[in-house]
């Protein structure tokens, strides 16, 4: 509990420039590296209203707005997490089919999670439910800031998360037939509907107006319910008002038509065949994005058929023992993918100081172009989330999200100074007592008596951070 | 089903498993260099290194090559790495065993000693798990080679191990009528566990002031306090690395001898820098965990630990304490070092000849030098670098990864 | 141990009579397996009593004696080494760690209900080992699967160095607490560690995982014992050093069946001349797993001549018993077994066995 203060206090402190800013900034910095383009020395970057108005060297500040003075810093657009489960109270529903929960409802803003991500330059994140689901709750796109769900927001309705990799204690035929059959029941409720309607009945309405929706303004909103690309059709859906259907079902019709991303999770590489499989019949495959455990590289053929992008597992290194000679085998996960031409996004690990600064970095140690590697932490995850216009490079247009780094955004000893959300600073690390003690080991004011061998408040802190651990259950565990 | 066989006949006959290529048995190389790392503080630039039968034979400016890298260090080294067999490493049915040695009990088939080969690691130290108060003598070995541990060891008995903290205690429990097994016994606390410490030091020591006869096991504590090998403790928190201190102390006041202190996995040993730079002892530090704490005691490991630990002068080395993945491991640990401010070059100094000379194996190792064992790794990059890695691997002249087949 | 022995002698149902043959007879065959390998075409085995009296080609029968034509393969009885049938289940005492001076002939039960099984696979000889748990259960026993007789009281000195026989609450609780205690036995030069460690009496020793045979291994060495390793399944890859401290293997027919590269190791042991044999787990129930084991072997490669000395010769060798049994000799326990094939064949079935000269399993 004492934990989930000490969050609040930090951020309640943090939060102050926010509260009192406008989205108005600009930032003089040595280096720009703004992911699209040649890097800029000495330049400078202009928001307005939350966006970037101007980058470059010669820029125009307006007389009026707040100038940062980063000239000894470098510039770089925050980390975009493609596809995470935490932050959250917990990251796993019980209920197998679930597609009509929303992570909404379950995000901390004061979870730890979000503090440390702005401490190491994430600045967009893809919530998502775990993946121990067949198929889960609505995700949405947050920044790592805000004291209420709609403050954080940046998108909603980011996807729904659905897992081809057999939730524990059960096996991966039953896990296949589960998906299979809630598409399967999908069709025959809206055929009966139809019926229904054709016979005059008019429960649906009845039950639609009781759970409290406005059906015509749903209607004029979203039309009627349509078949997508998917394999099967309902014959006259065009006759149901949308707002007469379940809202239990609902979302996963607005996956059949394509309204609304997936994310598969695949835990093995024979989970894949599955996953592109039950994408393809439902007609969602184009919205799909497959979320693998590094042993999934041995389907990367069959991805780069189905033309999917892939978010990676953090264990970028997949190490397997040969079972005859004993010997073991290391497959570096990204370069497989590079190779095959399949767009991947790469993940935090739940460990902070394994960033997305740090999964990047450890793609240029075995190898891989600069560009390549931050590319995946940055521009490919925007496209991957349709935020490619938003987020993911420092251009005019954008949201003004920018980190300021002491140094190189690869280097272990550059820190994040400075982030910078939609024009407001909302970080400052000479302000993060917590960070501050991380690395001097000072005891912040106020979080432990004074020479206590065992402040008792860390021990809380951690436990915080464990109780999110076990994020995706089945990553890896085969 | 032919391969098969081939192979498993071929490592019957103790060739080099897998990869059969001739360069697997070869023991002269030249490597040439932009960055040699010959030791902290010696950088020779565009150079090389000629090994041959195992050893260095040439180091200077110049020459060619045939490998040509990036940098190259010596073969790092890691004073704790836990690659044992967990509790059949330690002889639990007495608390204070003095004369056991851990390498009786090491499988030098694990595959963990090559992930640590793989990732520049060539010559380790590994000490019985820390369930008793003395666990037993510790071995110095390389991480690859001949599977069999007899030959892989550089230092037989390197150090005698033990640990102060929570751990020794564990699994004890006071007798309540009958005792039931040999862990109804003392310790049960941290105050016990002290308490084992100095009763099996002063009983050795005084019977050998009073001319008794001494068994194996107190010939075993004597030698330590003669200076015959260093004591190597692990304790994480502050407390128990005051206790560590107070006690090397303690012994001297006695007039027992003068213990040669190691502090292992000391996470807060940058507390109090002053007792451990008064006894004149050296730090081991644990993986640097990510947030703050780690260890059976909780301790707090700040970033900047080992650049507090340096700037007070104490020896010190980092350790990854075997860790699995490639994102853990020393190299990776000496880069952490780095981001918590402790310079390049003494960050080198923790996973090369520092811990060479905690253990007394500098001689051999722990640095680049004309009659040393040709133990190197060669980088893509600046050593330590997130966006560098050990990209080849020389173990006594043979060369164990090839930078060659990178792409 | 004598309560034990007392208490497992009351449950052992009087032995069954034997069928007698007479007391001297002969059995020529098609195919005699002599223990050198070679084959005899149409030789003669002459049993005089419970011992055989003369082999070979030559070999004429005496008048008066009884002379049965066998149209298939003669060889000695199978020797399953290491093995719990008519033991029942007593092969361990979980008191102590160590059990200086236990025989473990006192838990043989004659005539046990689990031995039927044995005869049926052509084995007539078994040691008698304990299950895994101790430092030291004792000495080992070979005794017959018919009768009761004990062929060997004390053959060799069971020592436990796997993982199994250390216990987390009993000393020793690692492997180099038990090195310390076992030397500490062997320089005692009392009992059967006395004798082991001048070479008298052979060793056992189990240990599993490579690292386990390594250090049995080197043990071995060291106090220059003499014995054999049960129970590594991958100890082809140290068979250069197991050869050079001449010890044999003991394998667990179930890993051949587990594992290739079980199988494997047994064939780079038969290349570096490491004598191996095979023990039975359960013989209750898998009593025909012994040949299924070398059946595997001789699929691999393993020629069926060395396949069979595992199973007759050098499995008496490895048990100290070769004077006795496991050959087709003169002077040899006459005993017996009528193959209608290759005995490592699995599709040849045993047609009569006898031991000690009688008939104990099917027809002549």
């Amino acid at each position: 509990m004492r934990s989930t203060i000490q969050s609040a206090l930090a951020l309640t402190l943090l939060a102050a420039p926010l509260l009192a800013g406008d989205g108005r900034l600009a930032i003089r910095a040595g280096k720009i590296i703004t992911q699209a383009g040649e890097a800029i020395i000495d330049g400078t970057i202009v928001i307005e209203n939350g966006r970037i108005t101007a980058v470059g060297a010669e820029v125009e500040v307006p007389w009026d707005v707040e100038v940062l003075d980063a000239t000894h810093l470098t510039a770089f657009p925050g980390f975009v997490e493609a596809h995470g489960n935490r932050g959250m109270d917990r990251p796993n529903e019980n209920i197998d089919v679930a597609p009509f929960l929303n992570i909404r409802d379950s995000i901390d803003p004061v979870n730890f999670y979000f503090e440390d991500s702005l401490r190491w330059g994430v600045t967009t994140i893809n919530v998502q439910q775990g993946a121990s689901c067949v198929i889960g709750g609505q995700g949405m796109v947050v920044k790592p800031f805000g004291m209420t769900v709609e403050e954080m927001l940046v998108r909603p309705a980011s996807g729904i998360k659905l897992s081809a990799s057999p939730k524990s204690g059960k096996s991966r035929a039953t896990q296949a037939q589960a998906l299979r059959k809630a598409f399967t029941e999908l069709e025959h409720y809206l055929a009966g509907l139809v019926q229904k309607q054709k016979d005059g009945d008019d429960s649906a309405r009845r039950e639609a107006l009781y759970q409290g929706r406005d059906l015509d303004s749903e209607e004029a909103r979203e039309g009627r319910a349509q078949a997508g690309s998917a394999a099967w059709t309902v014959a006259d859906l065009e006759l149901i008002p949308r707002g007469e259907i379940d809202e239990k079902q609902a979302p996963l019709l607005d996956l059949v038509e394509g309204r609304i991303p997936a994310w598969f999770y695949c835990g093995a590489p024979m989970d894949v065949r599955v996953a592109l499989e039950v994408a393809r019949k439902n007609g969602f495959l184009a919205q799909t994005t497959l979320v693998l455990a590094s042993s999934c590289w041995k389907a990367a053929d069959e991805i780069a058929e189905a033309g999917v992008p892939v978010v990676l597992s953090a264990a970028l290194m997949h190490i397997e023992r040969d079972p005859v000679t004993g010997e073991e085998i290391e497959t570096f996960v990204p370069k497989v993918f590079k190779e095959k031409g399949v767009r991947y996004a790469l993940a935090s690990s739940n460990q902070s100081t394994q960033s997305l600064w740090f999964q990047a970095a450890s793609c240029v140690a075995q190898g891989m172009s600069r560009a390549e590697a931050l590319a995946a932490v940055t521009t490919v995850p925007a496209d991957i989330l349709g935020l490619g216009k938003r987020v993911g490079s420092l251009e005019k247009g954008k949201d003004g999200n920018v980190l300021l780094l002491s140094g190189d955004p690869l280097s272990v000893t550059s820190f994040v100074e400075y982030v910078v959300l939609e024009g407001s600073t909302v970080y400052d690390r000479s302000k993060d007592v917590r960070m501050r003690h991380l690395l001097e080991g000072e005891t912040p004011e106020g979080t432990a008596p004074a020479g206590s061998e065992e402040p008792k408040v860390h021990e809380h802190e951690d436990e915080v951070v464990t109780e999110e651990e076990p994020v995706d259950a089945g990553e890896d565990k085969e | 089903m032919i391969p098969t066989l081939l192979l498993t006949l071929a490592t019957a006959a103790n060739l080099a498993p897998v990869t059969g290529t001739q360069d697997d048995e070869r023991t002269r190389w030249s490597i040439h260099a932009e960055k040699i790392y010959a030791a902290p503080g010696e950088l020779i630039e565009n150079g090389s290194v000629r090994v041959d039968a195992g050893k260095i034979t040439r180091l200077g400016s110049g020459g060619g090559g045939d490998i040509s890298v990036y940098a190259i260090t010596a073969g790092l080294v890691d004073a704790s790495v836990r690659i044992h067999e967990d509790r059949l490493s330690v002889e639990e049915s007495s608390e204070i065993q003095p004369a056991l040695r851990v390498a009786d009990t090491l499988d030098p088939f694990s595959h963990l000693w090559q992930r640590q080969l793989r990732s520049g690691v060539t010559t380790v130290m590994v000490s019985p798990l820390d369930r008793n108060v003395v666990g037993g003598l510790s071995v110095v070995l390389k991480t690859g080679g001949p599977e069999n541990i007899a030959a892989r060891t550089v230092a037989v008995d390197a150090a005698l191990c033990g640990a102060i903290g929570s751990s020794p205690s564990r699994g004890n429990h006071a007798v309540y009528g009958l005792p039931t097994d040999f862990f109804s016994r003392r310790p049960t606390t941290r105050m016990g566990v002290e308490w084992e410490w100095r009763r099996a030091f002063y009983d050795a020591a005084l019977a050998q002031r009073h001319g008794a006869e001494l068994d194996e096991d107190a010939r075993g504590l004597l030698q330590v306090l003669a200076g015959v090998r260093p004591l190597f403790i692990q304790a994480w928190a502050t407390q128990d690395i005051r206790t560590a201190a107070f006690f090397v102390e303690e012994m001297a006041r006695e007039d027992f001898g003068q213990i040669r202190l190691i502090v292992d996995a000391a996470a807060e040993a940058w507390k109090e820098p002053a007792f451990l730079v008064r006894t004149g002892a050296g730090v081991v530090l644990p993986p640097f965990p990510h947030n703050g704490r780690s260890g059976p005691d909780r301790a707090f490991t700040a970033w900047s630990s080992a650049a507090q630990l340096h700037a007070a002068g104490i020896p010190l080395a980092l350790s990854s304490h075997g860790a699995q993945s490639p994102a853990d491991r020393l190299d990776r640990q000496a880069g952490y070092a780095m981001r918590g401010g402790l310079p390049f070059d003494a960050a080198l100094a923790a996973v090369t000849l520092t811990p060479a000379r905690m253990l007394g194996v500098d001689e051999s190792v722990g640095s680049i030098a004309v009659g040393k064992d040709a133990d190197l790794v060669l980088w893509n990059g600046e050593p330590f670098a997130a966006t560098s890695r050990a990209v080849g691997v020389l173990l006594e002249g043979r060369l164990i990864v090839d930078p060659r087949e990178e792409n | 141990m004598l309560i034990l022995s007392l208490a497992l002698a009351s449950l052992a149902p009087a032995s069954k009579p034997l069928a007698p043959v007479s007391e001297v007879f002969a059995i020529r065959a098609e195919q005699l397996h002599l223990a050198d390998g070679t084959v005899l075409e149409n030789g003669l085995v002459l049993v005089d009593g419970d011992t055989i009296a003369a082999v070979g080609s030559g070999v004429s029968v005496p008048a008066g004696a009884a002379l049965v034509e066998h149209a298939g393969h003669l060889t000695t009885g199978l020797i399953a080494l290491g093995e719990h049938a008519g033991g029942s289940g007593e092969l361990r005492d979980s008191t102590r760690t160590v059990l200086a001076g236990g025989r473990l002939a006192h838990a043989f039960a004659p005539g046990h209900s689990q031995l039927e099984a044995l005869l049926a696979e052509g084995i007539t000889s078994l040691v008698l080992a304990p299950s895994a748990g101790s430092l030291s259960a004792g000495c080992t026993a070979v005794v017959k699967s018919a009768g009761d007789t004990v062929v060997s009281e004390r053959a060799q000195l069971h020592i436990g160095l796997s993982s199994a026989s250390l216990l987390s609450n009993r000393r020793p609780t690692s492997y180099s607490g038990a090195l310390r205690d076992l030397e500490a036995l062997l320089s005692s030069a009392h009992g059967d560690f006395g004798a082991a460690a001048r070479g008298e009496l052979p060793v056992l020793i189990e240990a599993r995982s490579r690292h386990e045979v390594q250090r049995a291994v080197a043990f071995v060495a060291e106090h220059k014992l003499r014995g054999a390793i049960s129970g590594a399944p991958l100890a082809g890859e140290l068979a250069a050093d197991i050869a050079a401290a001449g010890l044999s293997v003991i394998s667990d027919p179930r890993s051949p069946g587990a594992s290739q590269r079980s199988i494997d190791a047994l064939l780079s042991l038969a290349e570096a001349g490491v004598p191996f044999g095979f023990k039975l787990a359960s013989p209750a129930r898998h009593a025909n797993t012994l040949r299924m084991g070398v059946a595997l072997c001789v699929r691999r490669g393993l020629s069926p001549a060395t396949a069979l000395r595992s199973l007759t010769v050098d499995a008496a060798r490895i048990a100290g018993v070769d004077e006795r049994i496991g050959a087709l000799a003169t002077g040899r326990d006459a005993d017996l077994v009528l193959w209608s094939g290759h005995p490592t064949d699995l599709t040849s079935s045993v047609k009569a066995v006898l031991i000690d000269g009688q008939l104990v399993y099917g027809e002549l």
